[in-house]
């Protein structure tokens, strides 16, 4: 059990900087997400707290020890790869134990330890096979079974349930959640599926291009983006963005343009922009809706429909012909091409400035 | 061999029936040397119909006799098992680790790329070119006709194939495998001994065997470094050339006993060359 904290950690391949002086502080026995989208870094940052690529420049402490110059073996880390990278000459039993034999534990003690981990993952059965005849989803626990006997002291996931299919990886979701209840153990999960972030994260980290764009719980960050790219990336589907411009500001109060005819007001604390400037609004299709009771709307023709049963997806284009989507309940009376009225409340606007950031 | 479940009966049949014909085009050289050395001398050039033993000719054992009753025979065997065995062996010693390092570790003053292509270049030069200072070594470290000579220059020879051959079969492994193991708490050399090592295996067993047959077959330097006691296999095949001019029985004799060891070492290790150990290392 450990904490785990990163200084202005940087990483260039040959001339390339991909990770741009990062600090971060991992709270022990909490369990954190890297998100982000494919090239952002997170798979490299957690490669450099395993020791698995070198750090260009900053520090790494897990505990209390500087970990820089430390190898791999050394770093009392364990890590599930997305391939799983088990050894195909092996035996499952002797996959879990590899780390223990190479530590020179008692045999007995091996056993004793595996068949424990077994249990756990309800392998038990499947000790004496070969890696090759397993399953993707049986594969995927003798790959957690093989950490959990080191007994670590951070375990790291690099995108462990991306192979998987659907229904395995909720499963597969749910069981990790449970394994973090019953070690406590500081876990660092990274992927790139931001319904995993949001479902096991204690706290999510998102990063982009090598920096880290926002930290916090799953529904802060779903409530309180701090940018357009976090706001675009947490939630599916993705949260609609408009082109507004600011007719008038009245104190704390503002008035904007909206897509055809429509105004609105908002209050907002910090304003950093004038009259005349475009700004960019930002609404979560599930916070918009068809009935007439909200306090503002935009008028919309509907593009394309999309039932999934439980809800229905609306695509539809507004006056300036940006697309929005429409997230409505499951029976929703509405046909192609029909002209909408998409209402919401200021409440569930989010305001964005020419830099992209929150305007609180 | 069963056809393809798609596959047309008549172009099955077709394509068979090549590779049968071709097949006896590549074998029939060795058969005829086979049929020769059964054959009586006198029967050598006037045997008719295609040599078939008891149909055409009756076959004698005599020359097999004659040949494995030789002193020479018995010890170019020897010989020749010896320098390809050691040679071989001590190729793979020095050439794995060479291999394994260059396909995983970066090296900075010269890069491993220009390492490979010079290990490489030693194939560049003819080997005719290195066979006077060659003999010069050797005759300073006073090892002239001796089986050591000889094992050291093949493996020498041999060592680039390795180098550049295993270095590929490491690179083809998944590094996440050794990453694994480094996780698991293993050195360099242990995620190499325990994880690399026994997967590269059958590629090596592999190498190992090329490399047994070319030192098996080499000829110049066993004629060159050696005068009487280190008589190698190739070397007393050219011997059956006399001033009677070349005598094809004994020739062909001494071919067969040539092919033999390579062929059977080739099919015992046949099911390890093409086993594919990797399978299932990674997803499926």
């Amino acid at each position: 059990m450990a904490e785990v904290k990163l200084r202005g950690v940087k990483k260039s391949f040959d001339e390339v900087e991909v990770i741009h002086g990062v600090d971060l502080e991992i709270k022990d026995q909490e369990f954190v997400v890297f998100v982000g989208p494919s090239g952002c870094g997170k798979s490299t940052l957690l490669r450099m707290i395993a020791g698995l690529e070198d750090i260009t420049a900053g520090e790494i402490y897990i505990g209390d020890t500087y970990v820089n110059d430390l190898h791999p073996a050394d770093r009392g880390a364990a890590m599930v790869f997305q391939s799983y990278a088990l050894y195909p000459h092996m035996s499952v039993r002797e996959n879990i134990g590899f780390g223990l034999k190479l530590n020179k534990v008692p045999k007995a003690e091996i056993q004793r330890k595996v068949d424990e981990a077994a249990k756990i993952l309800k392998i038990e059965e499947l000790l004496d096979r070969r890696p090759a005849q397993l399953s993707g989803g049986q594969r995927q626990r003798v790959a957690i079974g093989r950490t959990i006997v080191r007994e670590p002291s951070v375990f790291l996931f690099d995108e462990p349930l991306s192979n998987l299919d659907a229904a395995l990886r909720v499963q597969m979701r749910m069981e990790l959640e449970k394994l973090h209840a019953n070690l406590n153990t500081t876990m660092i999960y990274v992927t790139h599926d931001q319904v995993e972030a949001m479902t096991m994260a204690d706290r999510i980290f998102i990063l982009n291009d090598g920096y880290v764009e926002q930290v916090g719980t799953p529904l802060e960050l779903y409530r309180r983006p701090a940018n357009i790219f976090v706001a675009g990336f947490i939630g599916s589907p993705k949260m609609n963005f408009l082109s507004v411009k600011v007719l008038e500001i009245n104190g704390q109060q503002i008035t904007l343009q909206l897509p055809g005819e429509d105004q609105m007001q908002l209050h907002r604390e910090n304003i950093n922009f004038r009259v005349g400037d475009i700004l960019t609004l930002g609404i979560r299709p599930e916070h918009f809706e068809l009935e007439q009771s909200k306090e503002c709307f935009l008028s919309a023709t509907v593009d394309m429909i999309e039932r999934l049963g439980n809800e229905t997806y609306i695509y539809a284009n507004d006056a300036s012909d940006n697309l929005l989507t429409v997230v409505g309940d499951g029976e929703l009376d509405v046909s192609s091409k029909e002209k909408i009225k998409i209402h919401f409340t200021t409440d569930h606007c989010h305001l964005f400035g020419r830099d992209d950031q929150s305007i609180q | 061999m069963k056809p393809k479940q798609n596959q047309h009966p008549l172009k099955y049949s077709i394509y068979s029936l090549i590779a049968v014909v071709a097949a006896m085009i590549f074998f029939f050289p060795i058969y005829w040397a086979f049929s020769t050395s059964l054959r009586n001398p006198l029967d050598t050039f006037t045997v008719s119909g295609f040599g078939i033993p008891f149909l055409n000719f009756e076959p004698t054992l005599t020359n097999w006799v004659d040949q494995l009753a030789t002193e020479e025979a018995r010890k170019a065997v020897y010989n020749s098992t010896v320098i390809a065995v050691f040679a071989s062996i001590l190729a793979l010693a020095l050439g794995i680790p060479a291999a394994y390092a260059l396909a995983r570790f970066r090296f900075k003053t010269i890069s491993n790329k220009d390492l490979t292509i010079w290990f490489l270049s030693q194939r560049v030069l003819p080997p005719v070119a290195t066979v006077v200072p060659f003999y010069l070594i050797m005759q300073f470290l006073n090892l002239l006709d001796t089986q050591l000579a000889l094992i050291l220059i093949n493996a020498t020879f041999v060592l680039p194939f390795v180098v550049v051959i295993v270095r590929q079969t490491f690179l083809d492994l998944p590094i996440e495998l050794e990453e694994a193991a480094f996780m698991d708490g293993a050195r360099n050399y242990g995620a190499f001994l325990r994880v690399a090592l026994p997967l590269a295996a059958p590629a090596i067993a592999a190498t190992g065997l090329i490399m047994f047959a070319f030192t098996w077959n080499e000829f110049l330097f066993a004629i060159t470094l050696s005068s009487k006691e280190v008589i190698t296999i190739p070397i007393h095949m050219a011997g059956a050339v006399d001033t009677r001019g070349v005598q094809f029985w004994f020739m062909a004799v001494r071919a067969m006993i040539a092919m033999i060891p390579p062929v059977l070492i080739a099919l015992l290790a046949q099911r390890y060359i093409v086993q594919g150990l990797t399978l299932g290392a990674v997803k499926g």
